[in-house]
């Protein structure tokens, strides 16, 4: 029975992996003719490329700060709309509304609102008086960059949320009763009993949204297309140009092999993760069993 | 804290959020109904002199919307309803019997979830040349379908171990075999899961956009996101209240139905994504 499913994954997932590696040795023309093995010849040349360490330092960059970004404002708001107050239903569907659209679209649309002349987010912060003349937003890289990594912290704040969302929702309700028997204050329960708690679900967050974030191609693909001059390429991106717009398909298959083995860390890291989280919840429910028999 | 008091903290704590995720939309209504010659205005700013309901018909027409509506809805179903057929059977069996192998499926699976298109979209291209199937919507038709299964199964798994046993095992005491009792009283039962799992499928390939740029390089086959990034992408002037024009019709149908859907999806999560 779970026969179809296997044969289309492994002729759509697996195929092409291994095609991947074949190519990656290869001498490769631009019309992706192979021209016999040259070793490790491309691999070679992707680390003699400085575009390569510099794309590779600003994924750094954009999944620490997308991923970090994300985290810090999805707890608070979790613990928000676990709690009751009047308009959480609303709350709720506004703060997921990014995840409804296509990552195309929202950058499609903050192009047009980020634009230097008559986007609306220069009409705002002029009618505010926060500044006199319109910004260049996305013509400079470090500002378009930062903006894309803003956007990206955005659209990452709905995911986050609705994880810790589930992890909120299984806290026992009477280890916050005790403390408060105790006198812990707000902070005190914060510090002691939900962070605790919610560890295995921060930790989840942080291996999903960073495999997530790595492999983002669109925010920055429809903002800038990794410019100007490069200069907010990352991995993805600078992959994408080579492989389609360069021609270079040794070198490109070469740095979808390096991606490939860093997600596969990754997601070797989120299996022991979860199995360790679900260890963790087995022993919860079996101290709750013994305390209750 | 009053519920009052704590309505009030946290809107305020909220606000500045809430205005961030809305910001976008009102960028993309308020350009959609503006009149062209206002596009460039100094300074900017948000107000307009009439609404132009005319945008939306001319963008239908001069950018071919239609067909790449077409386009985004034949391949948002066909892969969902592929998907859906190879996940079925698979998520039962998960969900029903011990067969070798399992643990290793299920690894196989995650593997397959957390692989993006974009690291093997080199090989999928070179995958899809060979089989002439560049420029062709099939191509991600069947793309689609691999990269949600994982999700697809995890779901629909989570969901059919809510369904009791019993209900099956009475239908064998009275006579029905394993076929009879899952088409007439289990498949039934799962149809709810079914849709809002289809339904997350359907919004995950609408608004796909790598594989779709890249196998696609026909304007006629373009879907939905690809045709409205050709709209913005390297063109010296861009008609941004035909491209706002077409997200809204593009966008709102489907936040409307995510909206409705999230619930669904946090209980999921609660019930196994995360385990």
């Amino acid at each position: 029975m779970i026969l179809p499913s296997l044969l289309l994954a492994m002729f759509i997932i697996g195929y092409p992996i291994i095609d991947l590696a074949w190519t990656s040795l290869q001498q490769v023309s631009r019309f992706g003719q192979l021209r016999g093995f040259n070793g490790f010849d491309n691999f070679a040349e992707v680390f003699g490329d400085p575009l390569f360490y510099d794309s590779l330092w600003r994924t750094l960059i954009w999944t620490v700060a997308v991923v970090g970004g994300a985290l810090l404002i999805s707890l608070p708001v979790a613990m928000m709309l676990n709690d009751e107050f009047f308009g959480r239903g609303v709350a709720r569907v506004i703060i997921m509304l990014p995840w409804a659209i296509s990552l195309t679209m929202t950058a499609v649309v903050w192009r047009w609102g980020l634009n230097g002349r008559a986007g609306l987010l220069n009409a705002s912060l002029m009618d505010l008086g926060i500044i006199a003349e319109p910004i260049e937003w996305l013509a400079t890289a470090p500002l378009a960059f930062t903006a894309e990594i803003l956007i990206g912290i955005l659209v990452s704040v709905p995911f986050t949320t609705t994880i810790f969302l589930g992890g909120l929702s299984s806290l026992p309700q009477d280890a916050y009763e005790a403390a408060m028997v105790d006198g812990a204050g707000w902070w005190g329960r914060f510090r002691y009993i939900t962070l605790p708690l919610m560890k295995p679900f921060i930790n989840i967050a942080i291996v999903l949204n960073v495999i997530y974030v790595f492999n983002s191609l669109p925010i920055i693909w429809v903002m800038t297309e990794g410019g100007p001059a490069n200069g907010t390429d990352i991995l993805v991106t600078y992959l994408y140009k080579l492989a389609f717009r360069f021609g270079q398909l040794g070198k490109a298959s070469a740095i979808s092999l390096i991606m490939f083995g860093v997600l596969f860390a990754f997601t070797i890291l989120y299996v022991i993760l979860v199995m360790r989280a679900e260890k963790e919840e087995g022993v919860k429910e079996e101290v709750s069993a013994s305390v209750e028999g | 804290m009053s519920k009052v008091k704590k309505t009030i903290v946290y809107w305020l704590l909220l606000l500045p959020l809430v205005v961030v995720i809305l910001f976008p939309f009102g960028v993309m209504f308020v350009t959609a109904v503006r009149p062209r010659a206002e596009l460039f205005v100094y300074p900017p700013r948000w107000t307009f002199s009439e609404f132009r309901w005319d945008n939306f018909v001319d963008m239908w027409v001069k950018t071919n919307f239609g067909g790449a509506l077409i386009n985004s809805l034949y391949v948002s179903v066909a892969s969902t309803a592929l998907a859906l057929v190879l996940s079925i059977p698979a998520a039962y069996a998960l969900s029903r019997y011990r067969f070798g192998g399992k643990g290793l499926y299920r690894n196989f699976l995650l593997v397959t979830q957390m692989m993006s298109p974009i690291v093997l979209v080199l090989g999928l291209f070179r995958l899809m040349v060979q089989f002439g199937l560049v420029n062709n919507l099939n191509s991600l038709v069947l793309t689609y379908a691999a990269f949600n299964m994982a999700f697809t199964i995890w779901m629909l798994q989570s969901y059919f171990n809510t369904i009791p046993r019993e209900l099956e095992e009475a239908a064998w005491m009275d006579g029905a075999n394993h076929f009879v009792s899952m088409t007439r009283i289990f498949l039934p039962l799962a149809v709810p899961a079914m849709v809002v799992t289809g339904l997350f499928t359907f919004i995950n390939s609408w608004n796909e956009f790598v594989l779709a740029l890249t196998m696609i390089r026909n304007q006629d086959q373009y879907t939905l996101p690809v045709q409205i990034f050709s709209q913005v992408a390297g063109r010296y002037q861009v008609e941004w209240h035909h491209v706002m024009a077409g997200t809204v019709l593009a966008t709102v149908p489907v936040a409307i139905v995510f909206s409705w859907l999230q619930r669904f999806l946090i209980k999921g999560m609660a019930l196994g994504a995360v385990k």
